[in-house]
């Protein structure tokens, strides 16, 4: 490790959070819920957040540690993995967002189980571990590669947050070669025979791997213990192995006074007369209620965000809130991620351990012998049955073909990419005619490939059977799918070409925050949930040291004080 | 097949033929498969329950144990989309999983999948018109329902749906009929414990979990393949007959 003075492995306890040493090593789920701190709907908090997923626990806890009053509302329930979740493929169906969008475009998005989560935890509580950081070509790609757009920050500005995330997280993995090279804090995990053979071919053709980065301990860390190897990544992790917001930062921010409050809806940004927000109207049980706030922070990923900015209306923004400028909702982005699979004379069993195990980011950047701008990373995946069959049929096979293919399961093994598609205004969310149970309306998403992209994902594919032909398979078989969600909303320099500036903070309403993924005005190739968390950590530092305008001036509350007013209320 | 499952020769693409021959199956003689052959005659997932957490065993005895009653499709619905599931999962014979049972349920508590294509009607919407669909294509191509024409029919229609050949009528207002339905029926086949036997997949491995994760290891407690060893020594040597 060049240039670092410490190693920093093992169980490297994060200076501010607690959260692993929270949790109780004999159960799942968050222990001290039952003293959570509860506010009522007309005291004004600090902050209120919507969405509890990889950007809002993050801000909650960052913000309830240094003393803030923050009210989180999450539209789904507080998960107790020993009783709500289960090892099945199926019987997962309950933490994907199941609520209806429309999706068109001429290259139409699957959501769901693909990329939306629901209740404490977000989609990081089905996200299959990966925790790679950005590279700093990321955050000035218009630049360097004259497509997409450059972020208002660059790398070095994430850099200390990605470190702390990691440490959090805790990220396991190699020492990592690639973007600003950098260690893990914990080793990389075994691997299993499914990902030796990829890794065989890999080598052939001169393909740099390595093992990790997975959020998954891999040594001692607080109370969670190591993993299994079962292979349920995708499923909810009933260990407690695999991080998520619901492990990771939940249980800190419970204990610093932050209250969560669940299966509550937001429906509706408030505004005064002044154009600055009031608070977030919900619904809860059937019944709509209005929690009061200084600032408000927008936290509900790059679907749910901008829908709520668009159905924020009012006479002062009949277009919607942050929307003077026609751009909530735009340069939306999904990451290209076909996969294909190689068969092998022996027994890969490939549902043992987690599904992410190796990855190379050697095509990460521009390579212009390749014809096309930016680049994607490889990774090894482990379907499940169900996921299995939908990788045949991908192929193209139903009927006999489809069964005698799936009863030839334990001989295969997958890599997937995740390729780089460039921001582009008409990939957008907006509001569809049809309303939900709420009468609010839903969200559309159109998606439409540019060349960039079709020339991308199809040179990702070759290199895979490139990797599969060198490996020695006997036959290959490929799914087109895409993975992952950013922008919506994104930072920019102005209001004419983004929706928040590089302090989150939307154009022209002053006390109103995006708090997600949905800001990334570029999309990387590699996966978003470290990147999320690293940005929520960075606004948090910058709320905190007064670079953001927090509301109103307040008397800072430590997590104790606070605790104790809750009491007696 | 000396070589057992090592050699490739009997995946579809290479063999040039659609299917594998059922009589070159192993027949399943612990546990049952769906029309009872697969790969691992000696698998029996369901006797791995003690081995399941509580909520994970509960919800799997229950799916298998009591499949849902049809409360979404009529009759005629279900006969003709019974035989639809059977044809594209090819389920020629008992013990069949009851692939509709599953989708009804779905459709019937409205637990969709979260989103729904624009050029397509919603989810229960799609369903009903994907039944009378293959009805009026049967019935146009000399035949009955979709339920009551023989077997090379409805291969031939599913064929065509597949390759999205299929054009006219009711089939106008579902372009992406067989992609969402595939996604529903694959779901409900490969939730099956009698699917996992088949195709070798242990099932829940919570708190198990696995440590033997090398190439051509299993654990103790998994299967071999049926091929990687002479089945007439083996039933001997195992005195399973």
């Amino acid at each position: 490790m060049k240039g670092a003075g410490l190693v920093l492995k093992g169980s490297l306890r994060p200076k501010d959070n607690d959260s692993a040493f929270l949790l109780d090593p004999h159960r799942r789920g968050v222990p001290n819920r039952e003293r959570m701190q509860r506010h009522r709907d007309g005291d004004e908090v600090d902050l209120v957040i919507v969405g509890c997923g990889a950007g809002g626990s993050v801000l909650a806890q960052r913000l309830g540690r240094a003393g803030w009053r923050v009210v989180v509302l999450e539209k789904g329930p507080f998960w107790d993995p020993d009783e709500d979740w289960v090892s099945d493929e199926e019987g997962a169906h309950a933490l994907y967002w199941n609520e209806k969008r429309i999706v068109g475009g001429e290259d139409p998005v699957e959501m769901g189980k693909n990329n939306s989560g629901h209740g404490v935890g977000g989609s990081m509580a089905h996200f299959a571990g990966y925790a790679p950081r950005f590279h700093p070509s990321d955050f000035e790609v218009r630049t360097r590669d004259g497509v997409g757009a450059d972020w208002p920050i660059s790398y070095w500005d994430l850099k200390a947050s990605f470190e702390r995330v990691e440490r959090e997280l805790p990220v396991a993995g190699q020492h990592w070669p690639w973007g600003d090279p950098h260690g893990y804090p914990h080793g990389p995990h075994p691997i299993t025979g499914a990902a030796e053979r990829a890794w065989e071919g890999a080598r052939a053709c001169g393909i740099r791997m390595r093992v990790g980065p997975v959020a998954i301990t891999n040594g001692v860390f607080g109370n969670r213990p190591h993993c299994i190897y079962r292979g349920f990544c995708l499923q909810g992790c009933k260990v407690n192995a695999k991080a998520s917001p619901l492990v990771t930062h939940v249980p800190d921010a419970i204990e610093h006074g932050v209250e969560i409050r669940t299966n509550s809806m937001a429906v509706r940004i408030e505004i005064d007369g002044t154009g600055r927000c009031t608070g977030v109207t919900y619904v809860r049980e059937g019944r709509e209620h209005h929690q009061r706030a200084a600032l408000v922070a927008v936290a509900g990923y790059s679907i749910e965000t901008p829908r709520l900015l668009l159905n924020s209306t009012s006479a002062r923004y009949p277009h919607g809130l942050a929307n003077n400028d026609d751009q909530v909702g735009r340069y939306v982005m999904v990451q290209g991620a076909p996969q294909v699979a190689g068969r092998f004379p022996e027994r890969l069993s490939m549902y043992k351990g987690p599904p992410p195990e190796i990855s190379s980011e050697d095509f990460y950047e521009t390579d212009e012998s390749r014809g096309f701008a930016r680049g994607f990373s490889l990774q090894s995946v482990g379907p499940l049955p169900i996921g299995w069959a939908e990788h045949v049929r991908g192929d193209g096979h139903w009927g006999a073909a489809l069964r005698e293919y799936m009863r030839d399961y334990n001989h295969w093994a997958v890599v997937g990419c995740l390729a780089e598609l460039l921001p582009l205004p008409d990939n957008r969310v907006t509001l569809a005619d049809e309303t939900d149970h709420n009468g609010l309306p839903i969200a559309r998403f159109d998606y439409t490939q540019c060349d960039n992209d079709r020339a991308n994902i199809a040179y990702a594919k070759r290199v895979m059977n490139d990797v599969w032909s060198a490996a020695g398979a006997q036959d290959t078989l490929t799914i087109d799918r895409y993975a992952h969600l950013v922008g919506g909303a994104r930072m920019g320099t102005s209001p004419e070409e983004s929706v928040v500036d590089s302090d989150h903070r939307a154009w022209g309403v002053p006390n109103l925050l995006v708090a997600d993924g949905s800001v990334m005005p570029t999309q990387s190739a590699a996966n978003p949930a470290l990147a999320i968390m690293a940005l929520a950590d960075r606004l948090a530092a910058r709320l905190l040291a007064k670079r953001v305008e927090d509301g109103r001036p307040r008397p800072p509350r430590t997590g104790l004080v606070a605790v104790l007013e809750g009491g007696g209320a | 097949m000396s070589d057992g499952f090592r050699d490739a020769s009997h995946l579809p693409k290479q063999a040039g033929r659609n299917q594998a021959d059922p009589d070159g199956l192993p027949r399943q003689r612990r546990g049952t498969t769906p029309q009872m052959h697969g790969r691992y005659p000696d698998l029996d997932i369901l006797a791995f329950t003690s081995h399941w957490d509580g909520p994970t065993r509960t919800l799997i005895l229950d799916r298998v144990e009591n499949p849902p009653p049809f409360r979404f499709f009529d009759a005629a619905e279900v006969e003709t989309l019974k035989a639809f599931c059977d044809t594209v999962m090819h389920q020629t014979r008992e013990p069949r999983i009851p692939v509709l049972a599953y989708v009804d349920e779905k459709l019937h508590t409205g637990r969709l999948d979260g989103y729904q294509y624009a050029d397509m009607p919603d989810d229960r919407e799609t369903w009903r018109l994907l039944a009378r669909a293959l009805d009026e294509e049967a019935r146009a191509r000399g035949g009955d329902a979709f339920g009551r024409v023989p077997e090379e029919l409805r291969l031939e229609i599913c064929g065509h749906l597949a390759d999205d050949e299929v054009e006219g009528g009711t089939w106008e207002q579902i372009p992406r009929a067989f992609q969402v339905a595939m996604r529903a029926i694959l779901a409900a086949f490969y939730s099956h414990p009698w699917a996992w036997n088949e195709i070798g997949f242990p099932g829940p491995a919570y708190p198990r979990g696995y440590m033997r994760l090398g190439i051509d290891q299993h654990e103790e407690w998994t299967e071999d393949e049926a091929f990687a060893v002479d089945p007439v020594g083996d039933v001997k040597e195992r005195g399973l007959e």
